[in-house]
């Protein structure tokens, strides 16, 4: 068996060796420089504090990167040759660093002339391992050759020309890995060639063009130097090229923490350092951030994600990852040397302005932030943070008017985006005998209503329903009355972080007054400003969807009810309830129980999938034009199952929906899971 | 150039407004306040001729907010200044003031300042007088453009206004100095929001007194009595459009 | 005392609103018991607009080319010239977007006591008080101005336009036209596309939503409707998604915030968005099949009808 082996380095000599290691130092070198040259560079960017959690990385390596999870999700076709690329890329990696070690180990150890390990069943494993590898990355580099030939094919991942060249060399150097084989086979006449059955069949193909061991040497010595000098450019040009993601990507993945939904706050002592809120110039975007503009390789799966995309609007969040990065490439260089030279790098002046020229506000605005783009990212790219840093410096610039500009004022002045009375938010509940934290002053959750429901006639209808399943429940509940105000969500999604703050500290003194620790709200945005949000303000509560509880009140038996009868029901999943806090079960259970699991129909994107109904991220507020409104695509969608009620789980998606079916002249009703739950009990 | 923008402290229109005690005026307590949305126009307006250097003088345009009361009004005159205004000046005053009393600030003011152009709000939304700012330009000989849609300015240091009469768009032109009042549809103010507002409260604000320019106080226009009309709507089921047409007499909403 | 009350034209004819004016004066009169009507005409082409003029009172004409087209300043300085020649107590016109111009800048001239949109007069301490609105209809308030001549403009639609009596004198005016001033040159005026008035101004608004189901039906009953009631035409943002109202007309918080005397919701369901843009409005009348609609709620009168059938019943009972 120990005869299974092959030599390392035959046909080459010492002086070739010698100046392939010392190509190997160069070229690794080169690397080393390249990769270190882009870390300055993202270094450019504010230091937000962030610290490597070793285990957590090593955790995010393994379930993340290894697993190739993250890129087979969506374009799954893609996501599969290039996880066959990158296994075959790591085998073909490990094994030629095992050969390395072999040969080093065995010359050290002075057995020059037999392979220490390299033999035998390990032998054979190998070449097997090897060679299932090899032919996993060219397939891959094919396939994603093919693909780019065919300029996309109609997917809508991004392209430049010298990309052509990296893919086609990656290819060469794997079928030159195969030829080499081939060659060293027929000359070194090894035996049980057939265990390297790529090499195996090359030499044979090889054979049969007149290849044989006495003229083999020199195009095995050629092929050996093509293959390696290749290779050698190969680590070289990585950190020049798209080939970066393999490091910057990485890394990304690894260290990104950011939960989805979650934004970081700007303390009023920031604003009177700098005077400013927001990312004004590329420098104040983080050094995290700066580095998510290295790891997109314009992949597309965002875009193809984003529902602003689909509806026409100018924005696209892989334009806007890739424009900052062109915009990067250019600044931090000057950036670099303003500090150096001790100047303010804000004084620079720059051919292109970031705001306006790189970015505009129109592509700005157009976000819903529903967080498909960084959820489905395969790098952890979060072009969602992005818009919205880029959002506060715009509305701390005075750079917004219009109506979105007064529903925030009026949410300053009278807590609610309409500007209706404040006084008048619990009118709703006049008649209703809905207990309040003062009526009812040892209530264990708070009903969280919102602008929505205390406002708006057709969400009143969501909180009745809410508020007589708690009864019959009969849950220690309470509401706060006249005393709630606007969570501020929409306002920190637009970038006024301080009208948000302001809004978040008047809710949390009242909350903090009734000593509120559990609150049940229909609305995910409310949720997910109270779960997510208002703790970074001290605010700190156990906060659950009516869903979540509904699900649980009807599991406990607390209530009883037999399904309606009623037509085709299809769930559209509200983004900040599937996506941003993982609940897709438990709306389908009060469906299930309300209306029967058979009349459930699914649309293609739902659950995490979504697509959003286009109120999210102050949109609500915007006025577009119909043609080109977010969330049109999916009320066609929601129109093509047949559903004849369309259930929602969001005041948002209720009246998104609500519209949109009516503007379609479709009959179809939309309603609350809470409102069919409260049906199908009856009386 | 510097363009005079008068902006008055006004109560959120949003809000239901009580009266004091005596019947006599509304009780401002508690109740947020604004700038007048039309004066907000005027000072959008003033900032975009600025910056879209439309008076093709290079940009060098000083805008000036000015508004009269008592010290309560600093807080609309940083907003003003937030939004982009170079300098807030505060006439201090105590008692309440009527369009004349104003006009008459506003033109001792403006002869100290020497604006090319006071742009202001067509009226204010709390008294809805539309008349300081034609009053400020008969008692200054000064041109005027009520209701400006569109104001261009035009060579020979003159201005072109279009303007929304019951005719339909009345189009005109005058000389400067000249006053011109904002009506809706100018232009949308942008949002100031807390940043530009911090910013702009390291900014001086001036003060100046009524005694100090001169002018005397005493109001032609006296309120007697008010009363608020915000009662809780009860919707009445008419039968008939009859009826609809009786009720609506009846309201004093359509005319005999 | 003596009141003179400045009329405009439209064509050949005077102005509804002018005649509104004529019954403030009069009222006027008899709260202070007796008083004398003067009517001041100005502008250009006046021989017949006088003669019907005169059936109100005296008139004084100052008619003259120049004056063809009203320019603030001008107008105002000889309106001031009339008054002061008149030895006028109180001046009164109709509030409209001239006067709204012209007469107060007339006012300023003269005395500086004026009161704008007043809506009623009463005597009160052997003086009179007038009644207007502020805060956008919210609050009414009496007030008094103190100096004389005292300049009231009338809100045209708290008024009944007079009634015309037996013919009065017509003298024109001798004043140099010449020498009033005239930095402001009128250019031109381009008439709106409908001739209606703006939501925003219109004292009534008739509003119309999905119900309606093409735009030539909008435009036969609401814009029908309105020009019967010389109102504004005004929908939702539904309507005008479905092409079938036109943009500028939108109320709503995305579109126009309107306070009229009377908005007339027809087939408006009232979502909230649209509500804030009327909520204000003194008087909401409410037509729709839909007894389930919000705007019911915000609604003084609702009448559950079909908007097809209602509105020609309205027309042709109005």
């Amino acid at each position: 068996m120990d005869e299974l082996t092959r030599e390392i380095y035959g046909n080459i000599g010492t002086v070739s060796k010698i100046v392939f290691y010392l190509c190997a130092v160069a070229s690794v070198a080169v690397f080393a420089w390249g990769i270190w040259r882009r870390r300055q560079m993202w270094r450019i960017g504010r230091d937000d504090g962030e610290r490597i959690d070793w285990r957590a990385t090593l955790r995010s390596f393994c379930t993340k990167v290894l697993s190739q999870r993250t890129v087979r999700r969506t374009k799954r076709k893609a996501g599969k040759y290039h996880a066959w690329l990158f296994y075959g890329f790591v085998i073909l990696f490990i094994g030629t660093c095992l050969i390395a070690v072999e040969e080093w180990s065995h010359r050290l150890l002075g057995t020059d002339g037999t392979n220490l390990f390299h033999k035998g069943l390990y032998f054979v494993i190998y070449e097997i391992v090897l060679e299932a590898g090899g032919l996993l990355f060219v397939i891959g580099c094919a396939w994603f050759l093919v693909r780019m030939l065919r300029k996309g094919g109609g997917d809508t991942v991004g392209y430049r020309k010298a990309d052509l060249w990296l893919i086609g060399s990656l290819l060469v150097i794997g079928v030159s890995g195969f030829v080499l084989e081939g060659m060293r086979i027929i000359r070194e006449a090894t035996p049980s060639p057939g265990i390297s059955f790529v090499g195996w069949a090359v030499s044979r193909g090889l054979a049969v063009l007149g290849f044989r061991q006495e003229n083999v040497s020199w195009p095995h010595f050629l092929t050996w130097w093509f293959h390696s000098l290749l290779v050698f450019a190969f680590i070289a040009s990585l950190p020049f090229t798209r080939l970066l993601h393999l490091v910057a990507g990485s890394v990304n993945l690894c260290l990104v923490r950011k939960k989805l939904g979650r934004m970081v706050p700007i303390s009023v002592e920031e604003l009177e350092a700098s005077g400013k809120t927001g990312v004004e110039h590329l420098h104040e975007f983080t050094r995290t951030q700066l580095r998510s503009l290295d790891a997109c390789v314009a992949c597309g799966r965002c875009t193809d994600a984003c529902p602003a995309t689909e509806a026409g609007q100018p924005l696209s969040p892989m334009a806007i990852v890739q424009d900052l990065r062109g915009h990067f490439n250019v600044i931090a260089p000057l950036v670099q040397k303003a500090r150096r030279a001790g100047t303010d790098p804000a004084l620079i002046a720059t051919p292109r302005k970031l705001h306006g020229d790189v970015i505009s506000a129109e592509s700005l605005w157009a976000c819903t932030t529903c967080n498909a783009c960084y959820d489905v990212c395969p790098l952890g790219v979060s072009p969602v943070d992005l818009i919205t840093d880029l959002r506060r410096f715009l509305i701390g610039n005075g750079e917004l008017s219009g109506p979105p500009a007064v529903s925030l004022q009026k949410v300053q002045r009278s807590g609610n985006p309409w500007g209706l009375p404040a006084r008048e938010r619990f009118a709703w509940a006049e008649g209703l005998d809905v207990p309040t934290v003062k009526t009812r002053p040892d209530f264990e959750i708070l009903y969280w209503i919102g602008c929505s429901a205390s406002y708006d006639r057709r969400v009143q209808k969501v909180a009745r329903a809410v508020v007589k399943l708690l009864d019959l429940a009969g849950v220690n509940y309470a509401t706060l009355g006249p005393e709630e105000r606007c969570t501020g969500e929409f306002a920190r999604r637009m970038g006024d972080e301080f009208l948000f703050q302001e809004q978040a500290d008047s809710n949390i003194e009242v909350l903090r007054r009734y000593a509120v620790k559990k609150v049940i709200t229909h609305c995910p945005h409310c949720l997910n400003s109270l779960k997510q949000d208002y703790p970074q303000f001290g605010g700190d509560y156990e906060v659950v969807h009516h869903s979540v509880l509904l699900s649980q009140l009807i599991m406990e038996g607390k209530l009883k009810v037999n399904p309606a009868k009623t037509g085709p029901v299809t769930f559209h999943d509200p983004c900040y309830l599937a996506r941003v806090h993982g609940t897709t079960d438990e709306p389908r259970r009060v469906l299930a129980a309300a209306v029967g699991a058979d009349a459930l129909k699914e649309m293609p994107r739902n659950r995490r999938d979504t697509a959003c109904c286009g109120a999210g991220g102050g949109r609500m507020w915007f006025d577009d034009e119909p043609a080109k409104r977010v969330g049109r695509g999916r009320i066609d969608e929601a129109l093509a199952t047949g559903a004849e009620t369309v259930a929602v789980g969001c005041p948002f998606c209720l009246t998104m929906v609500g519209d949109g079916l009516k503007a379609a002249g479709s009959t179809a009703a939309v309603k609350d899971i809470a409102e069919l739950l409260a049906d199908a009990i009856g009386d | 150039m510097k363009i005079l923008v008068p902006t008055k402290r006004v109560p959120d229109p949003d809000q239901p407004l009580l009266l004091n005690a005596t019947g006599t005026a509304v009780d401002l307590d508690g109740v947020p306040s604004i700038i007048n949305p039309f004066d907000a126009i005027a000072l959008e307006e003033a900032l975009r001729i600025r910056e879209e250097d439309r008076a093709a003088n290079g940009g060098e345009v000083e805008v000036v907010a000015v508004s009269i009361g008592n010290t309560d009004c600093e807080k609309e005159l940083r907003i003003a200044l937030a939004m982009g205004a170079d300098r807030a000046i505060l006439i201090k005053v105590e008692s309440a003031v009527d369009p004349w009393v104003v006009s008459g600030l506003l033109k001792a003011l403006a002869e100290k300042e020497q604006p090319d152009l006071v742009l202001m709000g067509k009226q204010a939304v709390d008294d809805d007088c539309n008349q300081t700012g034609q009053f400020l330009a008969a008692r200054l000989d000064w041109p005027q453009a009520t209701f400006a849609s569109k104001l261009e300015f035009v060579d020979g240091g003159r201005i072109r206004v279009a303007r929304e009469t019951d005719a339909g768009t009345e189009v005109v032109s005058m000389p400067l100095p000249a006053v011109v009042t904002a009506d809706l549809r100018l232009c949308e103010p942008r949002y100031a929001s807390l940043p530009a507002i911090m910013r702009a409260r390291k900014q001086p604000l001036e003060e100046l007194s009524a005694a100090e320019l001169g002018v005397d106080i005493t109001a032609r226009v006296e309120v007697l009595e008010m009363e608020t009309s915000n009662p809780k709507r009860e919707c009445v089921r008419v039968g008939s459009v009859d009826e609809l047409i009786e009720k609506l007499r009846g309201a004093g909403a359509l005319p005999r | 005392m003596k009141i003179l009350v400045v009329l405009e034209t439209q064509g050949d004819a005077l102005r509804q609103a002018s005649r509104c004016a004529i019954t403030l004066a009069r009222s006027a009169a008899e709260a202070a018991g007796g008083a004398e009507i003067e009517i001041a005409l100005l502008g250009a082409n006046l021989a017949a607009a006088s003669v019907a003029a005169s059936c109100y009172g005296p008139v004084f004409v100052l008619d003259h080319d120049s004056l063809a087209e009203v320019t603030a300043d001008r107008y105002a300085a000889a309106v001031a010239e009339i008054a002061r020649a008149r030895g006028t107590d109180l001046l009164i016109a109709a509030s409209t977007s001239q006067a709204k111009d012209g007469i107060a800048r007339a006012a300023a001239l003269l005395d500086g006591a004026m009161v704008s949109d007043a809506s009623a007069c009463a005597a009160r301490d052997g003086r009179l008080v007038w009644r207007r609105r502020m805060h956008a209809g919210s609050v009414l308030a009496w007030v008094a101005a103190h100096g004389s001549p005292v300049v009231v403009t009338a809100l045209p639609s708290a008024f009944s336009p007079a009634e015309p009596s037996a013919p009065n004198a017509i003298t024109p005016l001798a004043i140099d036209v010449a020498a009033l001033p005239s930095a402001i040159r009128f250019e031109s005026v381009s008439v709106g596309t409908t001739g209606r008035p703006d939501p925003t101004e219109a004292a009534i608004v008739v509003s119309g939503g999905r119900a309606f189901k093409t735009a030539e039906d909008y435009e036969r009953l609401i814009g029908g409707l309105a020009d019967k009631l010389g109102a504004a035409t005004g929908s939702t943002r539904a309507a005008v998604d479905a092409g079938i109202a036109p943009n500028e007309n939108q109320v709503g918080q995305s579109g126009k915030i309107i306070a009229p005397n009377l908005y007339l919701g027809i087939g408006v369901s009232g979502a909230i968005q649209h509500l804030t843009g009327m909520v204000h409005s003194k008087v909401i009348a409410v037509i729709n099949t839909d007894e389930e609609a919000p705007l019911l709620e915000y609604a003084d009168f609702a009448l559950i009808a079909d908007a097809y059938e209602a509105i020609p019943e309205l027309i042709a009972k109005l």
